[in-house]
């Protein structure tokens, strides 16, 4: 049951009961970000001199960039590897990842107190530092996601450039540059493909090195020497999760058919990168012999386990069934879980192991901290709504057409 | 398309030949500066929990010394006792606390930063804001400083505050060892006032001497460790108490360096750059392979 | 050639010896232990190995608390700051004190022969990093105060001792000069309970008695003592076990003799010791001021004494002056016994019949054998 594939920009209206709810959200959020400009992070967030970091960097950044795994794991899958067949899920894929990072970009953002000065990594190197790697390599990655992203705006608006108004006269000029664009970037391409692919490694592992320094205030379920090697491989198996769980959200919400075949098919993927994730968990928390503290029951013993087993344990069991695979439901549901696995993950791995030696209170999210992380989240899925309405990138399937020219995404090697 | 495949070899080369340039340029970078030479002039300060007092002259000398709300130094002295375990913050450099109210006259710890010999700080810093001097001085550069707050999180001892209800301007705060004093000569601001010289300023190794010569003097009085002397890789301030302090004021603390293996990790990923360009050229090799296998497939 | 050889070398052997005897003379007369000063067993003059601090040593001069000065006025020391006043330190008052505990050595721990050295002998009046094992000279003040000063009072008051400095003077009007220490009482009566003895749960000590009657000095019982065995208020304070407390008492009273506890321990308060009620022997005007050992000659023993003035007193006019009743005997009287005038042990009244006639008038007090006086 092959079909041909190309990506369509999409037609519904934009405005839904939903939308109208998640903008609500977005503007909460909004409120309590300028409250933090104008009044200082102290008066938004709980965050003391005992806990620096809060949600902002645990939800926002961390889970943030390995929710946008996706991107780079299908642009390995779909360019590096050539699997074609995967192509037609490489633009949401790709469009997740740019919004992703924009937001964890945004999140650094509102997170630090000085953020007139984020530009300084740029040119104040400190190569020890893991922070800076991550930075570095985010900057770059982020340019590197929007070249990426820019052959889907020539093709959407090359031939159709029609400026308002006076600027019509520069419609021809336009349109030509574009062209120019568009055919310099199709030679160059492969470059910044790879160089996502490196580069996502990259800040995937020293995102994971970034709380090593905190050495004994971490909680030593959490703390070991391999966090990168666990960040770059959880990164790794829920790339594809991600990508099944929007191309069914998009779906639904477009009223669209969810192709199945290929999620099923990326599906299967997921259980042998999640097994070696698991496999190097559990095998590190022996080595280490930290299975110790699960004796202690307790909120972190309690955290740990929900990591380990609703997310990462059940879904890799129900990635394994082939009944579920090839279900809608069964797959939304087991990416769901590998989501909040990865999402606790991070979560736990920032916040909840970090135990200051003279904390006097434990930490808790502020209501406008929680405020903002999900008002990232509601504009995050607003302009994905948006973009997915003014840039061709949900694939329709076609009649009538060779299989290979549909489904080509420019850029690509050809 | 063959004129995208050599494209492709060229770009390949050109970039191959950019990251060798790189890796040639920066391995100063790569390494990363915690593994210079200390000097072995700097300075550090012997605190003796047995002498201190309590009177919190030096919280109110290191206000003054560094601009701060200072208010009247006679109301110091009656914070220590009500048994509170205050913590430096942004509005005091350096407190000063008694471990056990419920011990009359027991040990008193003056707290600021360890100024440790290899700050997790320092090779935290994304901006290389914060600096070992020569001295031994831990110092923080506002300019720099993008106000990450990844200082807080890697100090063992929990001792860099944030001016969180600042909108403009806040700043990391923390003890810089009176940098601009010593530079001139003068004491740090706390070991110049001390009335009973509980804090002694001199070269480390010095103070390390002259510490445990006071212990074994007076083997009863103090308990037999200098507390810094080797943890996180040994530290500017030395403590000499009665009892031991790990635990009911410091944590408990390997000897390893404080940035402890988050540095070799980091080296390793980026150890001349090779990890990543080694990466680049893998993926590089299979996306031109697969294109080619993929090529053959679809040219029949 | 040889002999200028020889002479060479014997001068400088004499000047070795000569440089040796000059050393030995600054030490001689001294008699000082090699140890007091320094360190290692051998000295020599290119490594003397002198002691970093003689403390508790080389006790030279001493001089009477007497004569120690009253006053000091400390004003050597420079900090950068000067927030305080110099100190007028009531050095005698101190001395005095001094005598419960050490003596004069509380300070003075380095106490070489001859002149009393002052502090900053030793002690630099500048803080400099040089010194890391000798205290600069406010250290070594603040040390030496401190150690009593912080035993009753947590806060460090500094006002207690420092005068504010007018630009420092403090607006809060909690900084008023806090009075050092209140005059001290002394105690008439202390009654301890000793709940865990088996009899007599209470002793009744009358501390006023232990000096008045029994001629005690303050040091005597309170040696050794720091500030804090009296001024410790904090509610953990430990009380001081029995044994502590028998060692003030042990040298006197036998603490060791189980039939003795009952001398002090009672199942109630007691009365203060009165030598009438115990013995029928009152100690009136006349031996009120006696120590008991004045005619308790044995140690530790107050038996034995009945209450005939002879057990006392032999007439001799030597060791009782009959002029103390307010009757000075005249010549002829003066050599007489005492039982010729006082018969039957009273002393009341003599009876002059032995050798005078009642009937030409020998009645006391009509006609006396000497003069009145007073």
């Amino acid at each position: 049951m092959e079909h041909a594939f190309k990506p369509e920009q999409m037609t519904k209206k934009y405005f839904t009961p939903w939308v109208i709810v998640l903008s609500a959200i977005a503007l909460n959020g909004l409120g309590f970000l300028a409250m933090r400009f104008f009044f200082g992070i102290g008066s938004v967030t709980n965050l003391n001199n005992q806990f620096p970091w809060g949600i902002w960097i645990g939800l926002d950044v961390a889970a943030g960039v390995a929710l946008a795994a996706g991107g780079f794991t299908t642009a390995a899958l779909g360019h590096i590897m050539h699997r074609d067949k995967y192509e037609t899920i490489i633009r949401p894929a790709l469009l997740t990842a740019m919004l992703g990072y924009t937001f964890v970009a945004m999140g650094v953002f509102v997170d630090i107190g000085r953020w007139y000065y984020i530009w300084h990594p740029l040119v104040m190197w400190n190569g020890n530092s893991a922070l800076f790697e991550v930075g570095i390599c985010v900057m770059i990655y982020v340019s590197v996601l929007y070249i990426e992203f820019l052959p889907i705006v020539t093709e959407r608006f090359i031939g159709k450039v029609n400026l308002p108004g006076f600027l019509k006269k520069f419609n021809l000029l336009v349109d030509g540059l574009l062209r120019k664009l568009d055919r310099g970037l199709e030679k160059t391409m492969f470059i910044f493909i790879i160089a996502g692919v490196v580069l996502s490694c990259l800040h995937q592992s020293s995102l994971g090195t970034l709380m090593i320094i905190a050495g004994p205030k971490m909680h030593p379920l959490w703390q070991t020497p391999v966090l990168p090697l666990l960040f770059l491989l959880s990164a790794f198996s829920v790339g594809f999760p991600m990508v099944i769980m929007e191309s069914i959200s998009a779906s639904k919400s477009f009223g669209l058919k969810p192709e199945l075949d290929v999620l099923s098919s990326l599906a299967k993927f997921v259980a042998p990168l999640l097994g070696i994730y698991l496999a190097f968990k559990i095998g590190d928390m022996f080595i280490r012999e930290t299975f110790v503290y699960l004796a202690e029951f307790n909120s972190t013993t309690i955290m740990f386990t929900l990591e380990v087993v609703v997310g990462v344990i059940i879904p890799l069991r129900m990635f394994l069934s082939a009944a579920v695979r090839n279900s809608t439901t069964g797959l939304y549901i087991a990416s769901l879980l590998v989501i909040f696995g990865i999402v606790m993950n991070r979560f736990n791995n920032f916040i909840t192991a970090y135990n200051p030696p003279y904390a006097v209170e434990s930490y808790f999210p502020s209501f406008g901290e929680i405020s903002v992380t999900l008002g990232f989240v509601a504009m995050e899925i607003l302009i994905y709504r948006l973009f997915v309405k003014i840039f061709p990138i949900i694939s329709l399937p076609i009649k009538n057409a060779g299989l290979k020219a549909k489904y080509a995404i420019r850029g690509g090697l050809k | 398309m063959s004129q995208n495949r050599r494209d492709f070899l060229k770009t390949f080369a050109a970039i191959g030949t950019t990251a060798a340039t790189l890796t040639a340029v920066t391995p100063n970078i790569a390494k990363g500066s915690s593994r210079r030479e200390l000097s072995i002039d700097r300075k550090g300060v012997l605190v003796d929990t047995t002498v201190c007092i309590g009177c919190g002259k030096c919280e109110w000398a290191c206000k003054t010394a560094h601009n701060m709300e200072a208010g009247n130094f006679d109301d110091y002295s009656s914070q220590l006792t009500d048994g509170s375990q205050r913590r430096p913050s942004e509005n005091a450099l350096t407190v000063v606390n008694q471990i056990d109210t419920s011990i009359m006259n027991s040990d008193k710890v003056k707290l600021q930063c360890m100024h440790c010999d290899h700050p997790a700080c320092e090779s935290a810093c994304i901006v290389s804001a914060i600096t070992k001097q020569e001295n031994g001085a831990v110092t923080w550069d506002t300019d720099k400083c993008i106000g990450c707050r990844y200082c807080m999180v890697a100090c063992p001892f929990q001792i860099p505050a944030f001016e969180y209800q600042k909108a403009l301007d806040p700043k990391i705060v923390k003890c810089d060892f009176c940098y601009d004093r010593t530079k001139e000569g003068k004491l740090p601001a706390c070991v110049e006032i001390c009335p009973v010289g509980a804090l002694t300023y001199g070269t480390r190794e010095e103070l390390l001497i002259e510490a445990k010569r006071r212990i074994s003097k007076d083997p009863d009085k103090y308990f037999d460790h200098v507390f810094g002397e080797y943890e996180v890789g040994g530290t500017s301030w030395l403590y000499l108490a009665e009892n031991n302090l790990v635990n009911k004021v410091f944590p408990k603390l390997g000897t390893n360096t404080a940035p402890g293996v988050s540095e070799s990790i980091q080296h390793g990923l980026f150890a001349y750059f090779v990890p990543p360009v080694a990466l680049y050229a893998l993926l590089g090799g299979v996306m031109w392979l697969s294109k080619n296998k993929d090529k053959n497939e679809g040219g029949h | 050639m040889r002999k200028l050889f020889y002479l060479i070398l014997l001068v400088f052997l004499a000047s070795n010896l000569f440089a040796q005897n000059k050393l030995s003379k600054l030490h001689s007369k001294q008699n000082l232990d090699c140890s007091t000063c320094h360190e290692c067993e051998v000295p020599t003059k290119t490594n003397p190995c002198l002691a970093l601090c003689p403390r508790d040593k080389g006790k030279g001069t001493t001089h009477k608390v007497e004569d120690a000065p009253k006053v000091l006025e400390i004003n050597k020391i420079k900090g950068e700051k000067d927030l305080y006043g110099a100190v007028n330190f009531s050095h005698k008052i101190h001395a005095e004190m001094s005598e419960m505990a050490n003596g004069c050595v509380t300070c003075h721990h380095y106490n070489p022969p001859g002149k009393m050295v002052s502090c900053d002998f030793c002690h630099n009046t500048e803080r400099s990093e040089s010194k890391a094992n000798i205290p600069d000279l406010k250290s070594a003040y603040h040390r030496q105060c401190m150690g009593c000063h912080t035993t009753w009072e947590e806060e460090s008051r500094c006002e207690n001792c420092h005068a504010l400095n007018d630009e420092h003077k403090s607006t809060s009007t909690t900084s008023e000069i806090v009075k050092v220490h209140d005059s001290v009482t002394r105690p008439q009566t202390k009654v301890y309970e000793t709940p865990n003895t088996n009899k007599g749960k209470v002793v009744t000590f009358h501390h006023n008695d232990h000096i008045e009657l029994f001629g005690l000095e303050c040091v005597d019982c309170h040696k050794d003592e720091s500030c804090q065995s009296c001024h410790n208020q904090k509610p953990n304070f430990k009380k001081a076990e029995n044994k502590v407390q028998h060692s003030s008492c042990n040298t006197c009273h036998e603490t060791e003799d189980e039939k003795q506890c009952a001398k002090c321990h009672q199942e109630s308060e007691t009365k203060a010791f009165n030598h009438f009620a115990k013995t029928g022997f009152d100690l009136n005007k006349y031996h009120s001021k006696n120590t008991c050992s004045s005619c308790h000659k044995t140690k530790g023993s107050y038996t034995g004494l009945n209450s005939q003035c002879k057990n006392c007193h032999t007439w001799n006019n030597e060791n009782f002056k009959h002029s103390i009743t307010g009757l000075e005997l005249n010549e002829e009287h003066s050599e007489l016994d005492c039982t010729d005038c006082h018969e039957n042990n009273n002393y009341k009244k003599p009876t002059c019949t032995s050798c005078h006639d009642e009937s030409e008038g020998f009645i006391v007090p009509k006609k006396l054998p000497g003069k009145r006086i007073k």
